[in-house]
């Protein structure tokens, strides 16, 4: 016990000794939340729109008049020309054209179907989708409008659209993006704490020297392990804690569920890349080695967690291999509990399988740490 | 009750794959002696000093340190000896202090010990002004005998010094060496690796290692004696090349 305790005492003392490590720990996740909470948005605004309203009635200039007003477009220009607007979306100088045809009015008057043309840029194939859902609402905001003014027009456009979807968008009614991030950035926090930490402060000490130092000591290798995970599971909490603060001073979000429960989780995550961070410095022999490992499982963990790309997505073979990323049921879990203040009876299942990930990771890590070292 | 000799190796091999490293090694070391293991880069002195200290298991024969069987009683092994490699293995972004402070508590010192002998320690090195300067700032010879001091805490009856003196000073390890004979007179074992001859002569007795084996044993002066040469340096090369360096 003893050893344990000067094991962690020195730990703290050569974290907190080096300037540039304080730095990282306290600002980085600041800027993080700051840049990413903002940057990181699937919300679509600002589309650049491009006109061409080759009908020139009250009606089109209704239409487009809707376009200049929502806040999710920015009409750049109407333009005149037709054969113009493949060259803006080419340029990039807009992302959607919207050409209202001749004899539009003319069209909707008659009853007689009347369409309009969206052009769209789709390189980037989740704003498009997103934009074009917001075009089509306020396409059927206009058509709705058109009948109210006009009840005549009701009969002809009975069919397009006899049910009308009313979302409602709970737990995050503004859809906002950063809402649904910040748990994400939490995750990624401790990760990189946890894994890259721990696998460095190890294998450093394997460089130096120390490490053989220490095992011709009669100090047990369990002992070496809970002295070196101390520190840094302790850090990760406490980014944890920094981060809950900075969300709500930031963004006001709060935390909505249980923070025992949420913490009795993120030990039960941490356990895990605590255990990835031992088994990289078993198979590192520099930081830099252990540097790339530990980027190398990252990158996997972020990507397949379900963070950026939906896993429902994905191919089934994939989806198959994010069973075993612990990132994936943390971030559920996180999202459950601070934006739905979900209770553990609704999180079992994630709960389960982190524990059974956890339980696997940590005993290789363990075997592989004792074993490389004797 | 205390074991015939400090340190007793029977038949101790050692192979990494196809390649032998201790090609079954037999010596005994006796209490309080100054012991000397010389031997050419990649003889097998490292891989044999790392087997004694129980950093390494045996691939096949027995040694015991201490008393203790290195294969079965390791963590008895590192309780009784003190260690020091040419790395030295201070931590450099901690004081002066917090190393003797952080040794003394991983060998299970109680505070007031480590206290105790953390002031010794600094008053003997010279280093009581400089405890709360990072380990880094202190020259290569300060901090060697730093290092010698913090594997000496917790009194072994016996120190393994692999290289201890490499990269140095003269004059740096002439007081080394002074420390060392200290030791040796209140009766630690000293079990010594070094590639300087002249330190060679200051031991009690010398084995000399060549390609895994140990191909002479005995005191300087027997060996000088035996080989018709002037120093244990001739005796050396003369061993370990076939020829005389004259």
């Amino acid at each position: 016990m003893q050893q344990i305790l000067y094991l962690v005492q020195k730990e703290f003392r050569q974290i907190f000794r080096d300037r540039f490590m304080v730095g990282f720990l306290f600002i980085v996740p600041i800027i993080q939340i700051f840049v990413l909470g903002n940057a990181v948005t699937t919300n679509v605004v600002n589309v650049k729109v491009v006109m061409h309203d080759a009908d020139r009635t009250p009606m089109s200039r209704d239409l487009i008049g809707r376009f200049t007003h929502s806040r999710y477009f920015r009409v750049v220009a109407v333009e005149d020309d037709y054969t113009a607007l493949t060259r803006i979306l080419d340029r990039g100088d807009a992302s959607l054209a919207l050409v209202i045809p001749r004899h539009f009015q003319r069209d909707a008057v008659n009853r007689d179907r009347p369409a309009v043309q969206l052009l769209v840029d789709a390189l980037d194939g989740n704003s498009s989708g997103i934009a074009l859902g917001y075009v089509s609402e306020i396409v059927q905001r206009y058509q709705a409008d058109a009948v109210l003014r006009d009840p005549a027009l009701a009969a002809p456009m009975a069919g397009t659209h006899r049910a009308e979807l009313e979302p409602r968008y709970w737990y995050n009614p503004e859809l906002e993006s950063k809402v649904y991030i910040i748990p994400g950035i939490m995750a990624i926090l401790l990760v990189i704490v946890t894994i890259f930490l721990t696998s460095m402060g190890i294998v450093r000490e394997k460089e130096i020297g120390t490490l053989e130092q220490l095992m011709v000591t009669p100090i047990r290798s369990y002992q070496l392990i809970v002295g070196k995970i101390i520190p840094f599971a302790a850090l990760g909490f406490v980014e944890m804690i920094l981060v809950m603060g900075f969300v709500y001073l930031i963004f006001g979000i709060g935390i909505t569920g249980s923070i025992p429960l949420l913490f009795a989780e993120a030990m039960l995550f941490i356990f895990t890349t605590l255990g990835l961070g031992i088994l990289i410095s078993t198979i590192a022999e520099t930081q830099q080695q252990a540097l790339f490992i530990g980027w190398f499982f990252m990158i996997f963990a972020m990507l397949l967690s379900g963070f950026f790309i939906p896993i429902a997505n994905m191919p089934p073979s994939i989806q198959a291999i994010t069973y075993a990323n612990p990132v994936r049921y943390f971030l559920i879990v996180l999202r459950e509990i601070y934006l739905k203040g979900t209770g553990l009876s609704d999180l079992i299942p994630e709960t389960l399988s982190m524990a059974v990930i956890s339980l696997t990771v940590f005993t290789a890590a363990v075997l592989r740490f004792r074993s490389t070292l004797r | 009750m205390t074991p015939e000799f400090a340190v007793s190796a029977r038949e101790l091999r050692r192979n990494f794959g196809a390649f032998t490293a201790v090609d079954g090694i037999s010596f005994d070391v006796r209490h309080g002696e100054i012991f000397g293991f010389l031997g050419a880069n990649g003889a097998g002195k490292t891989t044999a000093i790392r087997m004694l200290c129980g950093l390494l298991p045996p691939t096949s024969g027995s040694a015991t340190v201490a008393g203790y069987d290195i294969g079965r009683q390791v963590h008895q092994v590192k309780g009784a000896i003190g260690y020091m490699s040419q790395r030295f293995s201070l931590y450099d972004d901690i004081s002066v202090g917090e190393n003797i402070e952080f040794y003394g508590g991983v060998y299970g010192l109680s505070r007031a010990a480590i206290a105790a002998k953390s002031k010794s320690l600094l008053a003997d090195l010279g280093l009581s002004d400089q405890r709360h300067l990072l380990t880094k700032s202190l020259p290569l010879g300060w901090k060697q005998r730093l290092a010698l001091g913090t594997a000496l805490l917790h009194e072994p009856s016996i120190i393994f010094l692999d290289e201890p003196t490499g990269g140095v000073d003269p004059i740096s390890r002439r007081r080394f060496w002074r420390i060392i004979y200290e030791l040796a007179e209140k009766g630690t074992t000293v079990f010594v690796t070094t590639h300087y001859m002249d330190e060679a002569e200051y031991c009690n007795r010398i084995s000399i290692m060549h390609q895994g084996a140990i191909v002479a044993l005995g005191s300087p002066t027997a060996l000088k004696q035996e080989y018709g040469l002037g120093t244990v340096q001739d005796v050396f090369v003369h061993l370990i090349t076939g020829t005389t360096d004259r």
